[in-house]
Order: C-alpha cells, then structure tokens, then sequence
C-alpha cells in the first residue's frame, strides 16, 4: 500500500497529538485519506473547513494520491 | 463645563479653575503650557499656533471625554490657544476636578500628552535672529528632549539608502487590530520611519492582553488600543504621523479606510474582519498583508490585488465561519509567537514599499515555532476567482447577530424559561465552571454531529467563554431548521465579569 508522509497544523495537530507521521493507507484522494483519519484520530473539524496541500502545493481533494506524497491538511487559523 | 476648545483671546485660568467647581470634588489639578522663550538651543521671540479645527475639536472633545471616564473625574476642560502668543503666555490650559487627588492628577497627564500627541496644532517658531519654521506639535515635546530620530543604520543598507528612507517617510500603512500581531507590526513599520500609521481597533486593552502586546502597559487597562497604540508609538518616534481609529472595520467602512494607506496590514484576531481586509483591498487594489497564529504556530499570507495575485478567497472561496476553530482566548496564545508573525508582516510591508526582492506572492507560509520548521505552499489564482472578491456587499448582511444573540445573566435567562447548554470543551469546563448549576454540558462537536436533538417545544440558549463558537454553532442549528436557538453574548466572560462589578 502506498505510504504517505502527513504534516498537521493548529487545531489538528491537538487533535491527532503529534506534529508528523507516515500512513500505509489504500486511500487514493485525500477526501478518502481525511475521512479515515477522522476515524483514527477524532478529527472534528469537517472536510469543507479544511485545505489540502500535496508535495507543498494547494490542491484538491480528488487528487490522486500516490507513493510518497507528503500530505497537509490546513486548518483555517485566525488568532490575531 | 467639560470639553476642549480653542481661544484666540488670553486664557484666564482663574475664570476656569471656577468653572470646575463641584461640589463633590475634593481634588483639583491643572496643567498649564507656557511659551518659553528658547527651543532647540536656538531664542525664541513668540511663536503662533494654528490648528484644523473642526478635526482638533473633535479629537479634542474625544481625549478629555475619554480621560473622565477612564479615571472616573467628576470635570475635566481644556483650552488652547490659536493665534500669536508672546514668551511667557499661557498657550494651553488643562483642569480636572474629581473625587481624589489620584484620578485629577492621571487624568490631567492624560489629556495634555494626548493633545500634544494627537491633535492636529502647527506651531510656527519665531526666532530671535529673525528665522522662522513651522513644527507639529506632536513632535514639540520630544523634539526638545529626544536627539532626533536617526535611521542612519537602515539607510546603511545597499537597497534602501536616503531614497528608500524617503519613500517609507512617504508612504502610509493601515493597520487592523492592534493586539499581539498588531503591536509588532507597529513598532516594527514605526521604527522604519514609514510616514503614517493608520490604526483601526475598536478594543480596550485589557489584562490578559498586556503579556503579549507590549506596547500597552497596566496604566492602559480600559483604554481603546487605538489611541493607547497611537500615544506609545508617538513618544517612540515623534518624526512619524500617527492616526488612531477606534472604531470596528466593517462592510460599510472597509474599502475607504483601507484606501487611507498604500498597504493594508491584517492583524484581525477573526475570520471575519480578515476576509473584510482582503475584498476590501482586492477593491481598493491595495496589497494587503495578512498574518494569523494558533498556539505555537502562524500562517503568512500577502494577497495582491494585480491580474495574477491570489487572493484569501483563492483557497477559502467562502468566508470561514467564527467560532469553529479556537482564537487566541479559547486555544491559548503566548507572546514571541504573535511577535514573530507580526515583524514577519512588518517585513513583507517594507519590502513592498521599498521594492525589495524575495517577496511572499502567491503563496502561503506556514511557521512552527515548537519544531522551527516552516513551509511556503504555493497557492496561485484560482482561475474562478476573477470577481469573487467583490463581495463586500454579502459581507454585509452576514449573520442576524441581533435575533440570535442575547444579553442576559444566566440566572435571568433560566428564569425567562431558557434552557441552557454549556458548549465548551470538558477541559474548559473544569478549568472555569458554570457559575450556575442546572445547564446541561454539550461540547460543541457533540451538538453539532446531529446526534443530539433539541426539543422543539424549549428555548434553548448556548454558552461558551467568548460567545463566538455558541453565536456559530446556534447560526448552524438555526440552518438545520432547529430555530428555537440563542447565543449568550459575550459568553461566560462578559457574565462573570458583570457578575462581578455587581
């Protein structure tokens, strides 16, 4: 299965309780990749909420996903 | 009598020292401004003072208004002079009457500092050997003491040089909110010698806020930032001009306030004002610069308002919600990480000033203050962008904030029949119980995954320590056809503290 470098930010970080990690998943978007881990890790902040950036890009979510992508999901912040 | 006026006729400090008199006051202070007779080492023969009025007596009425109520004075007036004045003549004259001696002292210091600082007076020396020169007076008290502001060590460097100092002290810069991000970009862009500072806060300064926004010190509490911000900054560099606006950025104020400046900086604390700042400068075809923290870390974005500059709404065509993710009162917030994104903002204002090279464009940078690591992800246009900015006008109706928030005390909102639900984190609750038992806890994830279903037949009204995340999750539960839903304005902050003073 492909393995996936992932990077949380913010209120996601809190919730997954660690900065980085890497996945073997058999997601192939990063639509199918979140909704998992919501299960693994509580997220509660919803899909629409939340960017998604593949290999230090902005993309969307039904990218193609493929070994070795680093993946971020960015939560919107506004502490000011 | 309470107020600011000008006279061109001498003041008889005598008449209004009567004119103070209140029975209830057993402390009187006065400060008075006196025409010496040297400035600058050079004599002086008399000078004349000039002013913009209608702009001064306002600002003016402002300061000694705000002085009574923060010091709680019974009567403060003051009169300055326009016209010639010879040495020796009374060119300003400030009183206050009030309870104690403390509060007549402060307040008087108050008001004169900030007349000098930041009213609109010109005076125009006259020398003895003939000479003459115009001065604002909001460089006259420091100008005698301070040596002069001296930006040799900037102009130093090769790509800016007296040019680029030329065109700081020609530029102006509005800056929304001065909180944490707030107070390093206006040290920052104030030490550049950028040449006018727009704040626009309608906050007071508060205590928790005092250890992350330095420009503030504890004689501040109550104070609007905007015009605290603007004193502090203008006793730092006198040569700078400083134009406070205490007032909220809104649909209605938004693209002129932010024209006033060729760059506007974001330093907004919500999601709200921060997509208002980027409309509102892709209209006015300003670059805005906009900067957000959460905990340890922050976000960097400079939006442009050129053919292929991206915008906030680029990635977030739809203005995210308040209240769903943390601000810096719920999630927590300390001080060096606000400092780092603020002189990061302020970094970014002077290279598009100065036209310097490396300039954050189309994308967005991601800062980590635990680990030190950053990123800068690419965010180009959106190519269904093109207009989507212009929505100034939505921004404008945005929530039916009055139909959905109400301000009650808790124990009033039972007894009006609410039925009241505690939204916050178990962690939050522990850490600031409910002042009052019979509410229910829901944490706001619960509430809003459907799972709990509210009673038709009840009001329900929600809490949680600011009244942001309860206002958002009732809009939600409001659009999900649950309309029997109210917010606690203000949250559990504002009840306790008028709890409090009760």
């Amino acid at each position: 299965m492909p393995r996936i470098r992932l990077r949380y930010y913010a209120l996601l970080r809190e919730q997954a309780g660690r900065q980085e990690e890497t996945v073997e998943t058999a997601a192939r978007t990063p639509a199918a990749l979140y909704q998992e881990l919501i299960l693994r890790h509580g997220f509660r902040l919803p899909q629409a909420q939340l960017k998604v950036a593949v290999n230090a890009a902005f993309t969307d979510w039904t990218y193609a996903l493929a070994d070795g992508d680093e993946v971020v999901f960015i939560p919107p912040v506004a502490g000011g | 009598m309470n107020g600011f006026e000008f006279t061109h006729r001498p003041i008889d400090a005598a008449a209004l020292t009567g004119s103070l008199a209140d029975p209830a006051a057993g402390g009187f202070a006065a400060f008075e401004g006196w025409v010496r007779d040297h400035n600058d080492g050079r004599r002086v023969a008399r000078l004349e003072y000039e002013a913009f009025e209608e702009l001064a007596l306002r600002e003016g009425r402002r300061i000694v208004a705000e002085a009574i109520r923060r010091h709680g004075a019974r009567r403060a007036h003051c009169v300055h002079r326009l016209g010639a004045l010879e040495v020796g003549e009374l060119a300003v004259w400030v009183g206050v009457a009030s309870a104690h001696r403390a509060e007549a002292f402060a307040a008087c210091r108050q008001i004169i500092d900030e007349i000098k600082h930041l009213v609109p007076i010109w005076k125009k020396e006259h020398f003895d050997d003939g000479d003459s020169g115009w001065v604002n007076c909001a460089h006259c008290a420091e100008a005698a003491q301070a040596p002069g502001f001296d930006y040799s060590r900037q102009i130093a460097l090769p790509e800016i040089g007296a040019a680029g100092q030329r065109r700081l002290a020609e530029s102006a810069v509005v800056v929304v909110g001065a909180g944490g991000l707030g107070c390093a970009v206006l040290a920052g862009l104030a030490g550049a010698g950028v040449g006018t500072l727009v704040i626009v806060d309608h906050d007071v300064v508060e205590p928790a806020n005092l250890h992350r926004q330095p420009l503030y010190s504890t004689n501040d509490i109550g104070r609007p930032k905007a015009g605290a911000a603007a004193s502090r900054l203008a006793a730092y560099n006198p040569t700078i001009q400083l134009r406070p606006l205490p007032v909220r950025l809104t649909p209605a104020n938004a693209a002129g306030l932010v024209a006033q400046g060729d760059v506007v900086v974001d330093c907004s604390d919500n999601f709200a004002t921060k997509f208002l700042v980027n409309d509102a400068a892709v209209l006015a075809g300003r670059p805005a610069v906009l900067a957000s923290v959460y905990q340890y870390e922050g976000q960097l974005q400079v939006v442009r308002p050129d053919a292929d500059g991206s915008c906030l709404r680029c990635q977030w065509p739809e203005a995210t919600r308040d209240g769903l993710v943390g601000n810096c009162a719920e999630s927590g917030v300390i001080g060096p990480v606000p400092a780092v994104l603020g002189n990061l903002q302020a970094m970014e204002v002077l290279k598009l000033l100065l036209g310097l090279p490396g300039q954050l464009r189309n994308e967005l940078l991601l800062v980590d203050l635990l680990d030190l690591s950053q990123r800068r992800l690419q965010a180009p246009r959106a190519p269904e962008c093109k207009g989507r900015c212009a929505r100034i006008a939505e921004l404008a109706a945005p929530v039916p904030a009055g139909t959905l928030e109400v301000s009650v005390s808790l124990a009033e909102a039972a007894l009006q029949g609410y039925r009241i639900i505690d939204i916050r984190e178990p962690d939050e609750c522990l850490a600031l119980p409910m002042p009052l038992p019979g509410h229910e806890a829901i944490p706001l994830g619960q509430l809003l995954d459907g799972a709990t279903r509210l009673d038709p037949g009840l009001r329900y009204l929600l809490v949680c320590s600011s009244g942001r995340r309860s206002l958002a999750a009732a809009e939600l539960l409001r659009a999900d056809d649950q309309g029997n839903v109210w917010s606690l304005r203000g949250g559990l902050t504002v009840t306790m503290r008028t709890q409090n003073a009760k």
